[in-house]
């Protein structure tokens, strides 16, 4: 895995998240409690010296770990976030992605049409998923959250010229250029609070948060950042291969990316 | 670690996508689930194993053998991460080439030895645009070697002909590599291939990295800051910015290319934390003495020094649509209204001059643009390029000549 330059990938997030909350006229992001949110919400910390100037939406469909809750919690007081949460139903019959891929994007939409919302900061990365890699760092979603991925919008030269189609919204990706590692590097740098599933209890750690249905975690003993660090230098495993969502046949990823959801 | 940008060029078909799965592989960057994933999915295809595919990764892609849509990937080679960005070969795709291309530093151009390929129209389209976009050097990789028996007769041909295209478009000989190769037998990527003893030189990674190493940006200079918007903050409504040349500090006096005046930097924040000095490449978050409200696009400079703003210039376009004589353009984040006139429409794959022709797509121009407000074009290259829309389509892009 290849550590970056974390100045330029600051400074570029940086611009792209001021771009966004220039450009459209009701900002929110999505908040997962994971460590790429997170450290998204540092940056747009920084970006507006202190502040996240932005509403962070939490889709709860309440199955979450404790842990993540004690952390929303915790971390939504200490940085002053306007946290909204959208209550997510849950299929006790469907398993994976049938299950975050149904519920999960519904409640974000009903959300999204209620505030208004026309641009949400998504924190997804290019090395995470070759779906993901096709993202531009501005992309355009119909008002079925549907990502018209044959047709994206030329983006060059610091022009994202994504148009805003009124019924639909734009999709914001400031850390799309990020690896696994550089996040990693960046929570040390900036000693970031994370949830404490990351880190090695009893020989096992999660590499990558979603909800209690559908994580895995991974033989790990690292304990720390540094640890984690270490142990990313060398792997030569997906980072998500503990979401069992992944496990699943490549075409399902694409439909729910289609839909808009993750 | 600094990561340079290789844009992979060429036409469709060329091996653009199956070379850089093989580099992946080559230099141990995929994961074993992205190359077990291309493979059970080549299998599903009945068809040999596709390093492709551990680049394109829409369904329709993989079914079509296509790429819809640029992407990157990173690799580690000696003290470099090179992202080599994929870009789709397509005519109709060409607005997607651009924009992956845009980041490109230099141009891997991918031009296949095998029979009935060779140089095609696209091949030198991607060339004329890599040249637009600022790529100055170019390494031409003749791909697929392995179906011509890594013979010498056919790289031979194709160096030749490339060269003399390429000195035509305005590249410097000593700008441009060759360098034989089968991406998908993986000959002379990484390591020297020992099937081509009639090659001398490097193999295709070490060539491109000291190319890279040659390309290395002009630093310093005046400052340049190039206003973004006024931005709420934790500490009040501050003017960002974005500085792309030079260096700014507290106390110093600006002077903008919207509006008169002079005005004191009275606060500067870089990164959330209050500074006194902030250098190019950082995002600044500023406070004037005078209490300015700078409008996006302006660009801010040092009062001692002069920056000439105009609407009347020299430019060379490209249309990705047909570009009339009205249309807008959007120049460091700002919008302007720009009438063309055409001086001469340019064939990109030839490189030559067309007779009485329109500013049909994929067609280039040497055109006198005038723009509704005056801009401050010239150097660096961000203050040299902008981007035309016709209607609300993108529509091509522009750079400044004189």
């Amino acid at each position: 895995m290849i550590p970056q330059d974390l100045k330029i990938l600051e400074e570029k997030s940086i611009y792209l998240l001021r771009e966004a909350k220039l450009r459209f006229n009701n900002v929110a992001a999505l908040w997962s409690m994971g460590k790429d949110s997170t450290t998204m919400l540092a940056l747009a910390r920084k970006a507006f010296l202190g502040k996240v100037p932005f509403p962070v939406i939490h889709i709860d469909n309440s199955i979450d770990f404790p842990e993540t809750y004690r952390f929303r919690d915790e971390l939504a007081k200490k940085w002053k976030l306007d946290l909204i949460v959208g209550e997510s139903e849950i299929n006790p019959d469907l398993v994976g992605s049938a299950c975050c891929g149904k519920n999960k994007p519904e409640t974000l939409k009903k959300l999204m049409a209620t505030y208004g919302f026309d641009a949400l900061v998504v924190s997804i990365r290019r090395d995470e998923h070759g779906i993901r890699a096709k993202e531009r760092y501005m992309s355009p979603r119909d008002k079925n959250f549907r990502w018209n991925y044959k047709n994206q919008p030329a983006e060059l030269w610091d022009d994202y010229s994504s148009k805003l189609d009124v019924r639909g919204h734009i999709r914001v990706h400031p850390l799309l250029d990020w690896n696994e590692i550089d996040v990693w590097n960046y929570i040390k740098q900036e000693k970031i609070p994370v949830n404490p599933l990351y880190f090695s209890r009893n020989g096992y750690r999660y590499r990558s948060l979603g909800c209690t249905h559908c994580t895995i975690p991974l033989k790990s003993d690292a304990r720390g950042v540094n640890d984690i660090i270490r142990e990313l230098e060398t792997t030569k495993d997906e980072e998500r291969s503990g979401r069992s969502m992944d496990k699943e046949r490549e075409y399902v990823m694409s439909k729910l990316r289609a839909l808009g959801y993750m | 670690m600094e990561v340079r940008n290789i844009a992979l060029l060429g036409h469709k078909d060329h091996g653009k996508s199956t070379l850089i799965g093989s580099l992946l592989m080559q230099t141990g960057a995929a994961t074993k689930v992205r190359v077990m994933e291309a493979e059970a999915y080549s299998k599903k295809l009945h068809r040999p194993f596709e390093p492709a595919f551990i680049l394109d990764s829409f369904s329709e892609e993989r079914a079509r053998g296509m790429t819809y849509d640029t992407t990157r990937a990173e690799i580690k080679y000696r003290s470099a991460a090179l992202a080599l960005i994929d870009v789709p070969g397509h005519e109709e795709l060409i607005k997607n080439m651009i924009s992956g291309a845009s980041y490109g530093e230099l141009a891997l151009l991918l031009v296949s030895a095998m029979s009935g390929e060779g140089i095609m129209a696209q091949t030198k389209r991607h060339v004329f645009i890599a040249k637009m976009l600022g790529m100055e050097s170019i390494v031409v990789a003749v791909n697929k070697m392995d179906t011509v028996n890594y013979g010498e007769e056919v790289f031979q041909r194709i160096k030749s002909q490339m060269t003399a295209f390429l000195k035509a478009i305005g590249y410097k000989e000593a700008n441009i590599a060759f360098v034989p190769i089968s991406a998908y037998r993986t000959e002379n990527l990484v390591a020297r291939s020992t099937l081509m003893d009639w090659y001398h030189g490097s193999s295709l990674l070490e060539t491109a990295y000291g190319m890279l190493s040659r390309a290395r940006k002009p630093a310093g200079g005046q400052l340049r800051l190039l206003m973004q918007g006024r931005i709420e903050t934790g500490s009040g409504a501050l003017s960002s910015g974005r500085i792309i040349q030079g260096n700014m500090h507290v106390g110093q006096v600006l002077r903008s290319t919207m509006g008169r005046g002079r005005h004191p930097v009275s606060e500067i924040f870089v990164k959330g934390t209050r500074v006194k000095t902030a250098i190019a490449g950082e995002n600044v978050a500023i406070r004037f003495g005078d209490g300015l409200r700078l409008p996006r696009g302006a660009v801010l400079y040092g009062a001692n020094e002069s920056l000439r703003a105009r609407r009347r210039m020299l430019t060379l376009i490209f249309a990705t649509r047909r570009i009339g004589q009205q249309a807008r353009i959007r120049f460091i984040g700002n919008e302007y209204k720009a009438r063309f006139k055409i001086l001469d429409i340019i064939d990109p794959t030839t490189g030559k001059t067309l007779r009485n022709g329109t500013l049909a797509p994929l067609r280039a121009a040497d055109a006198e643009m005038e723009v509704d407000a005056p801009i401050p074009v010239g150097k660096p290259a961000e203050l040299s390029r902008f981007t035309i829309y016709s209607g609300k389509e993108f529509s091509g892009i522009g750079i400044v000549n004189g």
